[in-house]
């Protein structure tokens, strides 16, 4: 924005009070908070589905929740890792989708896949200029979201047997790779059903959830 | 990208041109449409490979050129470049390439800007080993074998190509490897013709080279191979799917959804939705007085033909559980009180044991004595039956079968235990006795080797009156030991192995398994004086009653596994219904319920002298 745009602006809000605050997100703010909610999502698949027993997590309060998250420290460990380099890219904008392939430990089939694409939307943003979102808008929409995802385990076949889970990103071509990184298939199920969730966003980013799953037999 | 650019350019080319499938293919891959659309057929990576002709080694100084200007060196390949003359920058590109030699418009194609989005890791791969110094040598072998079929139709169709190219590349997706089609079939072919032209006119690939060249591919780099896959599923080339490669952690144990979603606030509470109820209160109460308290002795037995017999110091007496009558079986010397009843297993004899080391045999339904076993030196507190053996304990810790059809009756001393001997059980089958005694210990004979124990097993930390053998499961053995012990101890009695454990927190004075549920039931003696219903193998605890004022002494399941009696030393002989049988479940235990018993009818299954 216009410095002059923002001196009004500050303007208003001392008339208006903090009643309807608006925060622009800085790119990489809203980036930072699009990967807190990766961390979140991976957390809340791995408990709603099973992956872990649900005596590994524990409540903490988010987006006005009560969200599980691991206290596992392998887990735990296992997740920062992957979280420390989603960061990166996050902010560096390298990343379009992040998914999480919840795979037969027995069979080595993949059962499940949740993908998350980003969406910077920086340019057509500012084109369109869709009046910016307040933190608690923000909030909400992931909420509803999450509430989605928990809601999806109505919907969703039982995972039988031991599963273990993969995280995949769909990165740019020049993106840095560390070493713990790999190339890999899109680990697509293969027939597999797809249910569209909610989408949410900031005002540079905007994430599409999608959960596609093998169709019971 | 770079890296890309650099092996495309001698692959493509000469593969292209040489196979006819590739031919078609090739034009697909190469053009930066057939790439990034998601259509393009699994196949196209590689032909990318094929391109790398030996022959084409031999040129090096022309790609050199070429390509070296580019950043991408030989990145580009050829076939990136003949892409990128198809899609987008057709005319151009042809023209260009028609004019000079066919190899040298290759090279320059690839340098056309085109050749950067080309630049995909996919390609590289491919391209990568082979490229750079192969031309040359590439025209003459390919001018003497391959050339033929795929030439031809690039020659008749260049003129088409230049308006068709763009869209047909698109549509090639899948390339079928019918040489002759060509031209009318698919764009793509007619492309790959044309490309083929105009690269060729001298250069086409020899078929011969393209295949030696195939096989290779998969070998060279299989992870390229894969991100080539992945590109023609569709991925956009520009990005690439990376997987976090260290495998996720393991969970710790099996997870079942169904119960976690069913999951209730507290876990104790888990097992009762699948709970059965039991009666708490007392079907019947005795009494039973005269109830010598002495926890080493076994005063209480349930025949099989529904008949109670209780020890009252030196009187025993049998209730009938069908009739409720109640008879006055004998009454000992006044030396001497019983310390021990017993039914044999066709409920017609009553063994007793007598303070003195007697055992007597009474038959119940002519209510006279029929033979007096000698041998103990003290008191006997503990009898089991297998068929004709009837098996003693006495407070000296000694063990002795007797066999009662036979006039030296003494068949066997089993000599381990070193103080009173309070619990002794044979297994149903006969194969097994245990036997559990004021040492701590629980020993475990086998029937054929009777002299020493087979196991001797020392875990518990007070007496061990308490024993049972599991009725669904012949080697499973419950044990319970006494007031500074408190645990149940389940062993694999084949192998010794003790496989479960129960803390009960009070003494454990007698143990029963449920013939109807995998359940056991035990009674216990300080603090509690409770009966506890336990699930087996979960060992979660269904149920406890506080069942008596005192101490547990011992206890008796009914013949059809339903009714428990317990008595204590508080005089009261108490019948719980703990195993009531479901409604719909037919009565698959026993004959004779203790209401509807089979009658009083004895069958009489030994002789004894």
């Amino acid at each position: 924005m216009p410095p002059a745009e923002k001196t009004k602006k500050s303007k208003a809000a001392g008339k208006l009070g903090d009643k309807d605050k608006v925060h622009k997100l800085s790119l990489k703010g809203s980036s930072k908070l699009v990967a807190e909610f990766f961390e979140y999502s991976i957390n809340t698949i791995l408990f709603q589905r099973g992956v872990y027993p649900a005596e590994d997590f524990t409540a903490v309060k988010k987006y006005g929740l009560n969200m599980l998250i691991s206290a596992d420290d392998q887990v735990k460990a296992y997740i920062r890792k992957i979280m420390s380099q989603l960061n990166k890219w996050m902010l560096g904008g390298k990343i379009s989708k992040l998914v999480v392939v919840i795979t037969s430990k027995d069979t080595g089939e993949n059962l499940e896949r949740w993908q998350f694409d980003v969406q910077l939307q920086g340019k057509a943003a500012k084109a369109k200029a869709p009046p910016p979102k307040t933190e608690k808008e923000i909030q909400e929409e992931i909420q509803s979201l999450f509430r989605q995802i928990t809601a999806s385990v109505t919907f969703l076949p039982m995972l039988d047997g031991r599963c273990t889970f993969n995280v995949l990103v769909y990165a740019d071509g020049d993106a840095e790779v560390p070493m713990e990184w790999g190339d890999s298939d899109a680990r697509e199920i293969v027939g597999g059903e797809k249910v569209t969730l909610r989408s949410w966003g900031t005002s540079s980013h905007k994430v599409d959830t999608l959960v596609s799953y093998r169709l019971a037999d | 990208m770079a890296t890309t650019a650099v092996h495309t350019p001698v692959k493509s080319h000469s593969n292209i041109f040489s196979t006819k499938a590739a031919g078609g293919r090739m034009p697909l891959t190469p053009s930066p449409r057939g790439r990034n659309s998601p259509n393009a057929s699994p196949f196209t990576p590689p032909a990318r490979r094929r391109h790398h002709d030996p022959s084409w080694h031999a040129d090096p100084p022309r790609k050199a050129n070429l390509f070296g200007d580019s950043s991408s060196r030989s990145g580009g390949s050829l076939t990136a470049a003949f892409a990128s003359l198809n899609v987008s920058g057709s005319t151009k590109s042809r023209s260009s390439r028609v004019a000079p030699s066919p190899k040298s418009n290759i090279a320059r194609s690839a340098a056309s800007p085109l050749r950067l989005d080309l630049g995909v890791s996919d390609w590289a791969l491919t391209g990568s080993g082979m490229t750079v110094g192969q031309t040359p040598v590439k025209r003459k072998t390919r001018s003497g074998t391959g050339k033929t079929t795929i030439r031809i139709n690039g020659d008749r169709f260049i003129p088409t190509r230049g308006a068709s190219s763009p869209t047909a590349s698109s549509k090639i997706e899948h390339p079928t490897s019918r040489p002759g089609s060509g031209h009318g079939r698919s764009n793509s072919v007619l492309s790959g013709g044309v490309f083929g032209n105009d690269d060729n006119d001298s250069t086409n690939p020899s078929s011969g080279d393209d295949t030696s060249e195939l096989y290779q591919r998969p070998n060279t780099d299989s992870r390229e191979y894969e991100s080539s896959i992945a590109a023609a599923c569709g991925v956009n080339l520009t990005t690439r799917i990376l997987a976090f490669k260290p495998s996720a952690p393991e969970s710790s144990k099996p997870i079942d959804l169904r119960s976690q979603y069913n999951r209730p606030l507290k876990p104790a509470a888990s097992a009762a939705q699948f709970r059965r109820r039991i009666l708490t209160a007392p079907e019947r109460v005795l009494d039973a007085p005269g109830l010598v308290d002495d926890y080493y002795l076994n005063l209480l037995d349930w025949s099989s033909n529904n008949q109670v017999a209780i020890g009252l110091e030196r009187h025993v007496y049998v209730w009938n559980a069908d009739t409720g009558n109640v008879n006055a079986l004998c009454e000992t010397s006044p030396d001497t009180y019983v310390t021990s009843v017993k039914w044999s297993g066709d409920g017609a004899y009553v063994a007793l044991g007598l303070d003195s080391g007697d055992v007597q045999i009474w038959d119940v339904e002519d209510q006279t004595k029929l033979r007096t076993m000698s041998g103990h030196q003290s008191r006997v507190g503990v009898m089991s039956w297998n068929k004709a053996i009837l098996s003693t304990g006495s407070r000296s810790g000694n063990i002795f079968n007797h066999d009662v059809r036979i006039a030296e009756h003494k068949t066997a001393e089993l000599l381990s235990h070193s103080s009173e001997v309070c619990g002794l059980e044979w297994r149903s089958d006969g194969a097994q006795l245990a036997s559990g005694g004021n040492d701590n210990l629980v020993n475990i004979w086998d029937a054929r080797s009777i002299q020493t124990p087979k196991w001797t097993k020392t875990n518990h930390k007070a007496a061990v009156k308490a024993l049972a053998w599991c009725p669904w499961q012949l080697n499973l053995l419950a044990t319970g030991g006494g007031n500074y012990d408190r645990c149940i101890h389940f062993w694999n009695s084949t192998t010794g192995a003790r496989v479960n454990s129960i803390d009960t927190g009070s003494q454990v004075t007698s143990l029963k398994w449920s013939t109807n549920y995998r359940e056991l039931v035990s009674c216990h003696g300080m603090p509690d004086n409770q009966l506890n219903i336990w699930s087996y193998p979960n060992l979660v605890r269904n149920v406890e009653i506080p069942a008596h004022e005192t101490r547990i002494l011992h206890s008796a399941l009914s013949p059809d596994g339903q009714t428990l009696a317990t008595c204590a030393s508080d005089e009261n002989l108490k019948f719980w219904k703990l195993f009531e049988k479901r409604p719909g479940s037919a009565g698959t235990a026993r004959e004779g319920s203790s209401i509807t018993g089979k009658g009083n009818k004895m069958a009489k299954q030994m002789t004894i002298r």
